[in-house]
């Protein structure tokens, strides 16, 4: 019993390293600019696929297909908040679901034309023999997940807090008149925003594709649970998002072994609905009151 | 009377367009399916336009309206009309249990939770499949019928629908222009300020979610004896965003708007069929388009611009006769954003 | 006594906005509060009208405690109060601003508005009326059919006194009704004041404009860090060596005109 709780959690982080690196994209975007960016699953599938046509289909070496895949969605993510975000003026919540959507089911009407409807898999980093200690088994992927995404999110926490760069964006989240001011380029810091935002979903993508695979399609639930996980931590909680994300990917991985797999889903969202029901600004989130 | 005006001209273009047309496909069957996305997006816009409280799991309330219906009638027999009935107190109910909770959530939040509800119906439509029918759903409903009158033409529905709309539509204009209306609307434009008028704000937040689960039980138990057949994925996420769609497309807060978003929505795929492979993209550019270029809704965009042609009109002459255009304020408006 | 407030004590994370507090409102008064910035003037506002909870302390309106009391069920009570940062509804119109703030005079609900009963249709025509009265009080009746957001910032400030005035108060509370007016509009305002007062209704004033508070008080109370630092009319206040050092830092102007 213990054994197979123990494997669930393995699982669970593994799925839950993906959902960190969505939502810490999510909680970026929405830090710099406000906006909850529903189309941030397609970063990992647009990520994922290409970097699979790289590799079978124009026969490039996977490390450079990967480089290429993840540059060329960064690219996407440039112009998503070049031409879609940035000239949509005073626009409301709302407005920015819509519009978020909207690019959301616009690359998946790309990915759909370019790559068709299969199912399509990128082969394993260092090959697909199980490790193994008893009855626990891990797959050498899982591992290139779990590090994979601890540097990546090192490297976030050391670009905020070390660069320049960082901190003037997170000068932007905080005021952006002021940020103004003080000579930051507000324009410019968005658009690092939402390509920094991109390159993380792009290495999500090729980091666990191999083992969950990936679709044209496959990226609006990944971008849905992205913000649930964003939510769950207190949105614009950049490491509170990476938590949120862990834990929706253990809690789906319990609820899929314990309870059943096709109720996953669902009892990932009540537990979301319940948090947030006891507290309304997420587990990691501060409580936010107008002033009147 | 002035104040019904829109209305009897709705009255009157929803009488000549099947006189016109008869049997018309785009009258009587991608019509009646507008019709059908009116009634909810008028609901919903009761919800989000009025009182302000975005809904990403609208879908949900709709497909719990379709499924009593269907499996009320084909596994237990049930009379369709009672059937009908009890879509409406399932919406109704379970809106009713969650409003509290979900409505004291703000912005993203709420946004979330109300997206988490919708996504947690659909997967109990698909998984529950002993009763549902899981995800290949409910076949052979039975259709309604008025006084021994089977509704089981086209036309017959397209006229049921129609009329259904009125009423909705003649109750919306009833509420906007009403003590509990500009509750909702003060709701909307400042909520503490609003408590502060003695309005018990959870309350109508409270009220005005159950009237939208129920149009949209309602509208979703006209759907499963119209269409003879359900299944989940007439209610998933992509639906609850399509009905947010109508009623922001068409200029939210306004009746009007919402129908006529509806209206945009149902026909836009019919006309890019013809793109084919394209249609999805064209779809997602379009939609992305709108809302660059007309942030405010087709009806909010063309009253600014029918306010400038107007210019300096005499002060007391406002642009709009009635109540000033409720849009949700931008994002820049200090006063609709949570300061910390 | 119209307002009581006894003990009452507010902190916002270890820092106390209003400490160990003691004031009474007799009816028909105009009573100022002044004090610093930061001397709690807005957390007192917001206590009383039932959006903070205070940590110790009670409060009595009109013989009732308002201890546990939701801002709607205070504001049934009759008590309204007017937003140092302006909380206009402006998605709506200025009369139906005004309209608002009469809710709770009516009581017919969502399913008679849907129906458009005779009822409902009597007590609209009522609340109409109401608010005509109010915004012909306040200067706004030319203004009613605009929509609020085409309001200038003076007429916005004289809405929300329309608006807190619909409710027929007995109490209302005004928080900074002057800031950012020019001095006609202070002067108006001042006006408003004054006429609010001989209409019977119990003004509880928060203003920085000190040539408005003299004018128009009745009694002031002087706040500083939360606690009282002097209470009485506008004379003594204007005479307290404790208030002049603390306050007003020995230098005083009373010119409004």
């Amino acid at each position: 019993m213990w054994d197979q709780i123990l494997q669930f959690l393995l699982t669970g982080i593994t799925l839950g390293s993906t959902y960190a690196l969505v939502a810490l994209g999510f909680a970026i975007i929405y830090n710099a600019s406000d906006v909850v960016n529903l189309a941030q699953g397609e970063f990992v599938m647009l990520g994922a696929m290409s970097a699979i046509a790289l590799s079978a289909g124009q026969g490039l070496p996977l490390p450079l297909a990967i480089l290429l895949a993840v540059l060329l969605t960064l690219v996407v993510g440039l112009m998503l908040q070049r031409f879609a975000i940035a000239p949509a003026k005073g626009i409301t919540v709302v407005g920015t679901i819509i519009i978020t959507i909207g690019a959301s089911i616009f690359l998946r009407g790309l990915a759909l034309l370019l790559w068709g409807k299969d199912i399509q898999a990128l082969p394993h980093f260092s090959g697909e023999t199980p490790l193994r200690w008893g009855d626990l088994t891990l797959l050498p992927q899982s591992l290139w997940v779990m590090g994979g995404t601890a540097l990546l999110v090192l490297g976030v926490q050391l670009f905020f807090n070390r660069t320049l760069l960082g901190k003037a964006i997170l000068a932007c989240s905080c005021n952006k008149t002021a940020a103004q001011l003080v000579g930051i380029n507000v324009g410019r810091m968005l658009l690092v925003a939402y390509g920094l935002s991109a390159l993380l979903g792009a290495m999500a993508g090729v980091l666990v594709t191999p083992i969950t695979y990936t679709s044209y399609d496959a990226g609006i639930m990944l971008g849905l649970k992205g913000f649930a996980a964003a939510v769950l931590g207190g949105m614009g909680n950049p490491m509170g998002a990476v938590a949120g994300g862990l834990l929706l990917g253990l809690l789906e991985s319990l609820a899929a072994g314990l309870i059943s797999s096709g109720y996953k889903d669902a009892i990932a969202f009540i537990i979301l609905l319940l948090v947030l029901f006891l507290r309304p600004s997420g587990l990691f989130g501060r409580a936010v009151s107008e002033r009147v | 009377m002035k104040r019904l005006r829109g209305w009897w001209l709705l009255v009157a273009l929803l009488i000549a367009l099947p006189l016109l047309f008869p049997g018309n496909y785009y009258v009587t069957v991608v019509g009646a399916s507008a019709l059908l996305h009116a009634i909810l997006a008028v609901g919903l816009n009761l919800l989000m336009g009025y009182a302000g409280q975005i809904s990403l799991g609208h879908a949900a309330f709709f497909g719990l309206g379709a499924y009593s219906s269907a499996i009320l009638t084909t596994r237990y027999g049930v009379n369709p009309w009672l059937a009908l009935g009890a879509g409406l107190v399932l919406a109704g109910g379970v809106a009713y249990l969650i409003a509290r909770p979900v409505l004291r959530l703000k912005g993203h939040y709420l946004a979330m939770a109300t997206l988490g509800f919708g996504i947690i119906v659909h997967i109990l439509l698909v998984q529950t499949g002993g009763l549902t029918g899981g995800p290949d759903g409910i076949g052979g409903i039975p259709t309604l019928s008025l006084f021994g009158w089977a509704i089981d033409s086209d036309a017959r529905w397209y006229g049921v629908l129609a009329a259904t709309l009125l009423i909705l539509v003649l109750g919306a204009l009833n509420l906007m222009d009403s003590r509990s209306g500009r509750a909702l609307g003060a709701i909307h434009g400042a909520e503490v300020a609003a408590g502060m008028m003695g309005i018990d704000t959870a309350a109508a937040k409270t009220a005005v979610f159950v009237l939208a689960a129920l149009t949209a039980g309602l509208a979703g138990s006209l759907f499963a004896h119209q269409q003879a057949f359900v299944s989940p994925d007439s209610f998933n996420f992509f639906v609850s965003i399509e009905l947010v769609t109508m009623v922001v497309l068409g200029g939210i807060a306004s009746t009007w708007g919402a129908i006529l978003g509806a209206v945009i929505l149902t026909f836009l795929p019919e006309l890019l069929v013809v793109f084919e492979d394209y249609e999805v993209l064209i779809f997602g550019a379009i939609l992305m388009l709108i809302m660059i270029f007309l942030p405010q809704g087709i009806v909010g965009g063309l009253a600014d611009l029918w306010a400038r042609r107007q210019g300096a009109a005499a002060p007391t002459d406002p642009p709009k006769a009635g109540p000033a255009p409720r849009g949700l304020a931008p994002a820049s408006d200090p006063v609709s954003q949570d300061a910390a | 006594m119209l307002l009581e407030a006894s003990g009452l004590t507010k902190s916002f994370g270890g820092v106390t906005a209003i400490a160990d507090l003691d004031f009474q409102v007799p009816a028909g008064l105009v009573y100022a509060v002044i004090g610093p910035n930061g001397a709690g003037k807005t957390t007192l506002f917001n206590l009383l009208s039932g959006i903070y909870r205070p940590d110790e302390g009670r409060l009595r309106f009109a013989g009732e405690d308002l201890g546990g009391r939701q801002p709607y069920q205070i504001a049934r009570l009759g008590l309204a109060r007017t937003f140092q940062n302006l909380q206009i509804f402006f998605n709506l119109s200025v009369l139906e601003n005004v309209m608002v703030g009469a809710h709770a005079r009516g009581c017919q609900g969502m399913v008679a508005a849907l129906l458009r009963t005779p009822a409902m249709r009597r007590e609209e025509r009522q609340i109409r009326a109401w608010a005509w009265e109010a915004l012909d009080f306040c200067g706004l009746g030319e203004l009613a059919a605009r929509p609020a957001s085409a309001l200038p910032y003076g007429a916005l400030k004289r809405l929300e006194v329309a608006r807190a005035l619909a409710a027929q108060p007995r109490l209302l509370l005004m928080d900074e009704p002057a800031a950012g007016l020019n001095d006609t509009e202070t002067l108006a305002m001042r006006d408003l004041i004054g006429r609010l007062r001989d209409q019977g209704i119990t003004v509880l004033l928060v203003e920085h404009h000190m040539g408005l508070v003299m004018r128009v008080s009745d009694r002031i109370l002087v706040l500083d860090y939360g606690s009282r630092l002097a209470e009485g009319t506008p004379a003594e206040i204007r005479a307290n060596p404790q208030v002049i050092a603390a306050y007003l830092g020995g230098e005083v102007h009373y010119a409004v005109e």
